[in-house]
C-alpha cells in the first residue's frame, strides 16, 4: 500500500487551548479547598500536577488520542470515577497483547528494546504497536511541551509582583 | 480464516505499515527532540531516536514535577486578588 494513504496527523491545539483548560482545573482546585488552606503542601502540589496532566489530556483532544485516553482513565481510577467514551469505534484494538504484538512487529530487535523503554514513558503505551507509538509518542511530546509553557507562563506571571 | 470478527486480521493489515512511514515518524520525532534537531543533516539511527525520545519525555516529566512545585508554592502565598492580576497579566503577555 502506498504511504501517502495513511495521513499521519501529529498537531497539536494552539497554547491558549492548553492554558484555558489548565486554568479551569485550578479554579475547580481552588473552590474545592482554598490554596491557602494549612493543607500539607505535598498533597497541593500532587493535585496541580495531576490537574496539568488532566487538562493537558483534555486540551489534546480528550479521547481522541490512545495515551489522552489512557492518562484519563488512570486519573478517573485514582479517583473512583468512569471516564466517559464519546464514540467508541470498535475496530480500534487499543488492548493488544503482547505475544500477538510481538508476532506484528518485524522492526529491529535494537530498535524494539528502546521502543519498549518508551512504551513505559507515554501513558497507554503499553498496548500499542511500535509504530502507533512512535506516532503517539510524537503528539505527547508536542502536548507536554505546550504544557511546560503554559506552566512557565504561569510561574513567570506569579514571579513577577 | 475465522468467522468471527477478526481484529486480527484487520490488525495485521493495519500493522504493515511501510518502512517509509517508519522512517517518517522516526524522522519527526527527530525534529521534536531539541538534542537532535541539530544534527538533521546526519541520518540518526532509529533506537538512538527512540532512546533521545525517551530522555525528552522524562525531562519533561521533570520538568512539570518542577513547575507544580512552584506554581503551588506561589499560588499558596499570594492572596486570591493579586493572583488572579498575575495570571492575566502572564496571558495577556505571552
Amino acid at each position: 500500500m502506498a504511504s501517502a494513504d495513511k495521513l499521519i496527523n501529529t498537531d497539536v491545539p494552539e497554547k491558549d487551548v492548553f492554558a484555558l483548560h489548565f486554568l479551569q482545573s485550578l479554579s475547580n482546585l481552588k473552590t474545592q479547598n482554598p490554596l491557602n488552606s494549612p493543607a500539607k503542601s505535598i498533597d497541593r502540589v500532587r493535585k496541580i500536577k495531576k490537574a496539568a496532566y488532566v487538562s493537558m489530556a483534555r486540551a489534546a483532544g480528550g479521547t481522541s488520542r490512545l495515551w489522552s485516553r489512557a492518562l484519563l482513565r488512570r486519573a478517573a481510577k485514582d479517583d473512583n470515577k468512569s471516564v466517559r467514551f464519546s464514540r467508541r469505534k470498535r475496530k480500534v484494538t487499543w488492548k493488544i497483547s503482547s505475544k500477538r504484538r510481538k508476532s506484528n512487529n518485524q522492526r529491529a530487535p535494537v530498535v524494539e528494546e528502546a521502543a519498549e523503554r518508551l512504551r513505559n514513558l507515554v501513558p497507554g503505551g503499553g498496548g500499542m504497536e511500535t509504530s502507533k507509538l512512535m506516532e503517539e509518542t510524537a503528539h505527547y511530546i508536542k502536548c507536554l511541551s505546550m504544557q511546560v509553557k503554559v506552566m512557565q507562563c504561569l510561574v513567570d506571571g506569579l514571579s513577577q509582583k | 480464516m475465522s468467522s468471527r470478527r477478526s481484529s486480527r486480521s484487520r490488525q495485521s493489515g493495519s500493522s504493515r505499515i511501510s518502512d517509509d512511514q517508519i522512517s517518517d515518524l522516526v524522522s519527526k520525532l527527530q525534529h521534536l527532540i531539541p538534542e537532535l534537531r541539530r544534527r538533521r543533516s546526519d541520518k540518526v539511527s532509529a533506537s538512538k531516536v527512540l532512546q533521545e525520545t525517551c530522555n525528552y519525555i522524562r525531562n519533561l516529566h521533570r520538568e512539570v514535577d518542577d513547575l507544580s512545585d512552584r506554581l503551588s508554592e506561589l499560588l499558596a502565598s499570594t492572596d486570591d486578588n493579586s493572583a488572579e492580576a498575575a495570571i492575566i497579566r502572564s496571558l495577556l503577555n505571552y
